[in-house]
């Protein structure tokens, strides 16, 4: 027998175990990572009151506070929030 | 009223994109995922060796979520085919990078063929020995040599599969797989071991 032959046989027995088979929910898997998450109507209703709660928590505790250090403070938060946001939502989508 | 569509099943890729990214249609794209799951998670195996299919399995799963993230970017000027291997060959490579310490899900011995009752049991041992350090020497070759190997010998992929997946030509797919050959035999001889 040829070496090359010899070889090629070794293969096949080294690599005769079955190969393997994706698993039955694949499908539904993927279809659900990349149907768009839409928040039910009690989430929405949950999300819009805590909005308008903390609004107004904020505008109490702050009003004494001078209009250029609540400007400063946003200008700090909501960058970091927003990057956050975004990085949270990259490691739960997977990237 | 418009033409009548061929169904999905019948759509070349290219179509299927098109209709994913006009009307965000989920039957093209599950087509899609349909056509390509198969393909993706046997390059995946490839890549990441028999002991990590499960990994493999993730590895298909984000490259179709890629895939819908990406499908705006898909410009047509390679075949969707190659451009979605190309991503499946990539991630696959990251991930191995991550998994390589790991401790396998499975043996390498345990995916070799079983032994023959009509082998004497010093032969099984040898034959055993064997497979084993062909299994350590295959994991020492460029990435290109494993992955055609494994999808050529494990998952029985036709050549002209292996070419699309490889983005090669069939004649460099059967160079690697000879060149492989041909390393292997020498790595097997380093150890003391031959073909036989």
């Amino acid at each position: 027998m040829h070496d090359d032959d010899l070889m090629d046989q070794l293969l096949r027995d080294t690599m005769a175990a079955r190969p393997p088979q994706l698993s039955p929910e694949f499908d539904a898997r993927v279809m659900r990572r990349v149907r768009p998450r839409r928040l039910t109507p009690a989430g929405r209703w949950l999300i819009a009151g805590y909005v308008v709660v903390a609004s107004a928590a904020a505008a109490w505790l702050m009003r004494d506070v001078p209009v250029s250090a609540i400007v400063a403070a946003l200008a700090i938060s909501v960058p970091i929030a927003v990057g956050v946001g975004a990085y949270g939502r990259r490691i739960a989508l997977g990237d | 009223m418009g033409a009548e569509q061929p169904p999905y099943a019948e759509q070349a890729d290219e179509r299927l994109v098109d209709r994913c990214r006009e009307a965000v249609d989920e039957a093209a794209f599950a087509e899609l995922v349909r056509r390509y799951r198969g393909p993706v998670f046997r390059l995946a195996v490839s890549i990441l060796g028999q002991e990590f299919a499960p990994e493999a399995e993730d590895v298909a799963q984000d490259v179709m979520v890629r895939m819908h993230r990406a499908l705006g970017s898909f410009r047509g000027e390679a075949k969707f085919g190659s451009w979605i291997y190309r991503i499946a060959f990539n991630h696959a490579l990251n991930v191995k990078a991550r998994v390589r310490y790991r401790a396998p899900h499975v043996s390498d011995e345990a995916l070799a063929t079983t032994p023959s009752s009509d082998r004497s049991p010093e032969d099984q041992l040898q034959d055993a020995r064997r497979q084993r350090a062909v299994q350590e020497c295959i994991a020492e070759l460029p990435e290109v040599y494993q992955s055609a190997l494994r999808l050529h010998y494990w998952l029985g992929t036709s050549m002209s599969e292996i070419a699309a997946m490889l983005d090669a030509p069939e004649n460099t797919v059967k160079s690697y797989l000879h060149r492989a050959r041909q390393l292997l035999r020498a790595m097997l001889a380093e150890r003391g071991f031959d073909a036989r």
